[in-house]
């Protein structure tokens, strides 16, 4: 397996090349199966099958068997070549991508520079009203062309010749590659969309140019996508058919892994990982997602305004227990906004959780005590979540630590989802159930949710400091530099306690012993049918 | 009874249309809106949005332009999947709802109509006990534990080569429809069969069951003849209720064995304030409602002679 290195001189451009893709690797002593068909399970319905509308994991699944950007992601998570065999950053706000020759759409018509240029453009048009937009936005232009002031012929890409891509982008953004691995940015095939315009998608309809090519598709059933024998690497592509199957309840998906209708999951219901270890042991499958689930502490709250009220609050919560004792489903602890082992940072450590938790409570109860609170004054506090078990369960674990450490008085506030999330945008409450996953496996994915003012901010924090060291880091182009900046931004966010983190989320689900290739390597979760492979059983 | 029929079948349209306004009003006043997401959508992309399903009009003029594509039958796009239209949504999953639940309504009648005779035939006798306690069973026991329960029997623990004796969920062939069907009819006789219980029991203390016996007439005519037509009014009258929930509300049997239709579709409209989707379906329930009503009024014409339109 060859991966493409990727790294920037300041003084030269330096051509990145890799020009063979990685793909499924089958051992030598494994014997594949005849029926090469996998069933996956994916979560809830997709929402569209258009690049352009993707709006969620589930659509990113899909989407990249359908199509390839300029670059993929294995199923370690690694970058690989994708249309693009190589590629170079000339500045450090430009990159030039070279296309393949043979990669075709999944009717044979040659992809070609025009086709990422027009999927772009028709992503930032604000006639097709896109959702996601958060990693186009580093386009040059992009913000612009989306609030309707500039056209989106304006947009900072653009075909060199029919094999050669350039891309400016607003900031240096050293995870170009990895970023254009999703199929949010993958191109599109114009003339099948102005044939069918709103039925493009349809099965029958729908030119693609990923490893797959859609057969069916019933809304809330199945997706079935088979093996595009145009595909460019379709020699190395071993499963020939893939059932993508929405179900929107993770117990009933067990229970169709169960009875042998599922290959894999999606995910396993909270609390069920030491029954279905015991029961399917290495078929259960954990490692650690690219997301974090915290607590937003409303600064602008008269209360959680004091910094010392919010430090107390975190530091007595013993996140050991609530791993392993409430949820138990191998989640990571962390005191830190972003996860462990995130590109472009370090994450930090709390100098305080080494210390003795009788320690933590006297320091944090003299915390409360200087901010006014005391037994006869006691600090009262609302937790708003969004009704699920698991919201439920952390909340009333973190309310009885502070109720027995601090004496805090809590109160359980829970609404419906829509309903939260329009409170937490809006600042309507003081503490509020939140978490985080990285739509790019980079530092700056996570700051975005302390800088001043970002549609990601929803604490009401602010803090001018913190902004010039991301400024600052987004500007260095020499990579430990840049590593050091945005971990200091980082710590100096976190000293200011905007939030409360608990834990890293994982990545949990059942996949049978006899389906090769799965990864536990990848936080980003892709997990591309392309690199699996059944072997015979 | 054709002109009534007919007449029936004008005021369904006014129905539909309070219906559609109240929901209309009701969706739109419901906190949150379908963009409101777990990350806040950015102003341009919103301004986009609601640009694109015409959010941003006035909204007497939204609710116009919705009532000017439903009189021609477009339900509009989907705002939650928009590579689907409303009506293409409701196309795929109206089969699956009917498959299901309209095979458990007719099922469930013939069942709950029987059993609940038999048990007020030979009151207090076993058969009695036992519909009784049937009866008592579907109605205590939620769908959400009796479906599951279904599961662990029939799919998980009888198997035949690793694979159970029937599937755990999905759709597809006749083996995927079982176990549904099983679910809703259980719960439905549950219900039928109480109510045809107490309904006939009650006809049978009636002064004419008294002269029907007195002229000396076969316990079997008595009951089949003047007793069962009048006791099946009650349950004539559960026939809309049943039917309404067995095919356009089965949200737990959906859920349980991941049915690709209506409930699942009307509640994740809910969730996700898909309006298009949710009065679309308003629409729909609304219309087989006003269908189903006029079939039992019907069949009450049909059951008992004094009735006449």
């Amino acid at each position: 397996m060859l991966k493409s290195v990727f790294r920037f001189l300041p003084a030269c451009a330096l051509a990145l090349t890799a020009t063979q893709a990685a793909p499924a690797v089958v051992p030598p002593n494994v014997q594949l199966a005849a029926d090469q068909t996998l069933v996956r399970h994916y979560g809830s319905e997709a929402a569209s099958l258009d690049p352009a509308m993707d709006e969620s994991v589930q659509d990113t699944y899909i989407d990249t068997d359908l199509y390839e950007g300029l670059t993929r992601s294995d199923a370690a998570g690694q970058v690989q070549p994708g249309v693009a065999m190589s590629w170079e950053r000339p500045d450090p706000t430009t990159w030039i991508f070279h296309l393949r020759h043979d990669a075709k759409w999944s009717n044979g018509a040659p992809v070609t520079a025009a086709d990422f240029i027009y999927a772009w453009q028709r992503e930032v048009d604000p006639k097709t009203a896109s959702i996601y937009t958060i990693l186009i936005d580093f386009f040059q232009n992009a913000k612009e062309i989306l609030d309707g002031k500039l056209p989106p012929s304006k947009l900072g890409a653009r075909a060199i010749d029919p094999y050669t891509i350039e891309i400016k982008t607003i900031a240096p953004t050293p995870f170009m590659p990895q970023m254009l691995s999703n199929p949010v940015l993958a191109p599109e095939y114009k003339p099948a969309l102005e044939k069918w315009g709103g039925e493009w998608t349809k099965p029958g309809h729908l030119v693609g140019n990923g490893p797959y090519v859609l057969q069916s598709w019933i809304p809330n059933d199945t997706i079935v996508v088979v093996k595009n024998p145009y595909y460019w690497d379709a020699r190395n592509v071993i499963l020939n058919k893939v059932i993508w199957v929405p179900i929107d309840n993770n117990d009933t998906a067990v229970k169709q892994f169960e009875s042998g209708q599922l290959d894999m999951t999606y995910e396993l219901p909270p609390g069920s990982y030491n029954y279905l270890r015991a029961r399917y042991g290495d078929q259960v499958h954990i490692s650690p997602e690219s997301a974090n689930y915290f607590f937003a502490l409303n600064v602008a709250d008269p209360v959680m305004k004091d910094v010392r009220v919010r430090q107390a609050l975190d530091m007595v919560i013993d996140r050991d227990t609530l791993v392993k004792r409430i949820l138990g489903d191998g989640e990571i602890p962390n005191t830190d906004m972003m996860p462990w082992h995130v590109a472009g940072a370090t994450t930090i450590q709390r100098d305080w959780m080494a210390w003795p938790m009788e320690k933590r409570i006297a320091f944090a109860r003299k915390l409360l005590a200087d901010a006014g609170y005391n037994e006869q004054h006691p600090l009262h506090v609302t937790y708003s979540y969004n009704t699920t078990d698991i919201n439920k369960l952390v909340g009333l674990y973190v309310l009885s630590e502070w109720r027995n450490k601090l004496g805090v008085q809590g109160k359980l506030e829970n609404q419906e989802w829509k309903v939260f999330a329009t409170t937490r945008h809006d600042g309507n409450y003081q503490i509020a159930r939140s978490g985080w996953s990285a739509d790019y496996n980079d530092a700056t994915s996570y700051l975005d949710l302390v800088r001043c003012g970002t549609d990601a901010n929803d604490l009401q924090y602010c803090n001018k400091k913190v902004d010039a060291l991301i400024a600052a880091g987004n500007a260095e182009v020499d990579d430990t530099k840049r590593t050091a900046l945005m971990t200091a931004a980082d710590q100096a966010a976190m000293d200011d306690y905007p939030m409360i983190p608990l834990y890293q989320r994982v990545i949990a689900r059942l996949v049978r012993s006899y389906v090769g290739g799965y990864s536990d390597l990848d936080p980003m979760d892709r997990e591309p049918s392309q690199d699996l492979y059944i072997i015979k059983h | 009874m054709f002109a009534y029929t007919i007449r029936r079948l004008l005021f369904a349209v006014p129905t539909i249309l309070a219906v559609v306004t109240v929901c209309y009003v009701m969706v739109h006043m419901t906190p949150g809106g379908p963009f409101d997401m777990d990350r806040k959508v950015a102003p341009a992309v919103l301004a986009n949005l609601q640009a694109k399903y015409h959010l941003d009009q006035p909204p007497l003029q939204q609710y116009l332009y919705y009532l000017g594509r439903l009189l021609h039958g477009d339900l509009g796009a989907s705002f939650k999947y928009p590579d689907w239209t409303v009506n293409e949504l409701v196309a795929k999953a109206l089969p699956v709802s009917l498959a299901v639940g309209g095979l458990s309504v007719p099922i469930s009648m013939v069942i709950g109509i029987w059993i609940g005779a038999v048990a007020a035939v030979r009151r207090n006798s076993f058969a009695d006990y036992f519909v009784s306690a049937i009866g008592n069973i579907g109605n205590a026991v939620p769908s959400f534990v009796l479906g599951p329960v279904l599961i662990l029997v029939f799919a998980l623990e009888i198997q035949h080569h690793d694979i159970g004796l029937l599937p755990a969920g999905g759709w597809g062939g006749w083996k995927f429809r079982v176990l549904p069907i099983a679910l809703l009819t259980i719960v439905n006789v549950a219900t039928i069969s109480r109510v045809m219980r107490g309904s006939l029991l009650e006809v049978l203390t009636s002064s004419f069951i008294r002269t029907a016996r007195a002229k000396g007439l076969p316990e079997r005519t008595v009951i089949v003849r003047h007793a069962l037509r009048p006791a099946l009014m009650p349950v004539l009258s559960l026939f809309t209720s049943i039917a309404l929930s067995s095919i356009t509300a089965a949200v737990v049997t959906e859920t349980v064995f991941a049915l690709p239709g209506l409930g699942l579709l009307i509640v994740n409209g809910a969730i996700n304030r898909d309006y298009t989707l949710v009065l679309g379906l308003v629409v729909l329930v609304t219309a087989i409602a006003v269908l189903f009503n006029l079939i039992v009024d019907l069949l009450y014409a049909a059951v008992d002679p004094r009735i006449r339109y």
